[in-house]
């Protein structure tokens, strides 16, 4: 068993980091929503791994369902998929100025783990969907109630924001 | 290295590549599929943390499904916005879109 969670791990990894850079890499942004994708079903992969599959199912759903669909909606609104603006040749400093951005903290924050590494388990604890749901409405029902007027918010505004008015201001 | 550090590490490599995207893009699309790689990244930690230690796995399942709402509720607003920029702009470089006084 442990030699086929690092198979899984292998996998899902290949997927993740070849997925974000193809996210942040390719030329189309179709091509960079692709990415995108894929990396977020080798997240979803781990989540397997973790023995969370009601994460990676909601990370399915939410994530790879709705969030993919909405920047998919944008790229079509915004017209920017053919022949778009990150098409053009760059300055290697710029790449290099984004390259240290992203890299140092990461670096840093790689360093840390790698120095002082917490205890760990080796196998994750399972937790039962019926337990996890008896968490979220009880001590923790205010939160996911707020998480659903967040959600009502951002929506009623996204509606007023894109809103065309007929008359001219 | 442990387990956990090895998932800590693939959520930090997100964490870098969504921040090198973010500087790196010119389109505001662009910059918002590296905060979604970064917010991927972040659930992927939280539940790593609380699925391998002896902390509350119900409550780091909890967080991330709290960070995947937040998520999706910043994509709708980020969308609506950039709708309004190309509208308004006819571009959605962040380049072009820099005028602060009409």
């Amino acid at each position: 068993m442990e030699v086929f969670a690092k198979i899984a791990f292998g996998i899902y990894l290949l997927l993740t980091i070849g997925g974000g850079l193809m996210a942040v890499l390719s030329r189309s942004l179709i091509r960079a929503l692709l990415g995108l994708i894929f990396s977020l079903f080798g997240v979803a992969g781990f989540y397997f791994l973790l023995a969370a599959p009601f994460i990676a199912l909601m990370q399915i759903l939410i994530y790879i369902g709705a969030v993919s669909i909405l920047i998919f909606l944008a790229i079509m609104l915004t017209r920017a998929a053919v022949g778009g603006e990150e098409s053009e040749k760059r300055p290697a400093r710029q790449f290099l100025l984004a390259l240290m951005t992203g890299f140092i903290p990461a670096v840093i924050l790689a360093t840390i783990i790698k120095v002082y590494p917490l205890p760990s388990e080796s196998v994750p604890v399972e937790v039962s969907l019926s337990s996890l749901g008896k968490v979220l409405v009880g001590p923790y029902v205010l939160a996911f109630e707020f998480i659903s007027v967040v959600l009502v918010v951002a929506m009623v505004g996204a509606v007023l924001l894109a809103f065309e008015r007929k008359k001219a201001r | 290295m442990n387990v956990l550090s090895a998932y800590q590490i693939v959520a930090v490599a997100l964490l870098g590549l969504g921040l090198f995207g973010l500087i790196f893009r010119r389109t505001l699309v662009g910059m918002l599929i590296s905060v979604e790689l970064m917010l991927s990244g972040a659930g992927l930690s939280v539940v790593a943390a609380s699925q391998l230690t002896p902390a509350s796995a119900e409550l780091g399942q909890i967080a991330t499904l709290i960070i995947m709402g937040l998520a999706a509720a910043e994509a709708t607003l980020v969308l609506a916005i950039i709708v309004v920029v190309s509208r308004r702009y006819r571009a959605t470089e962040s380049d072009l879109v820099s005028l602060l006084k009409g």
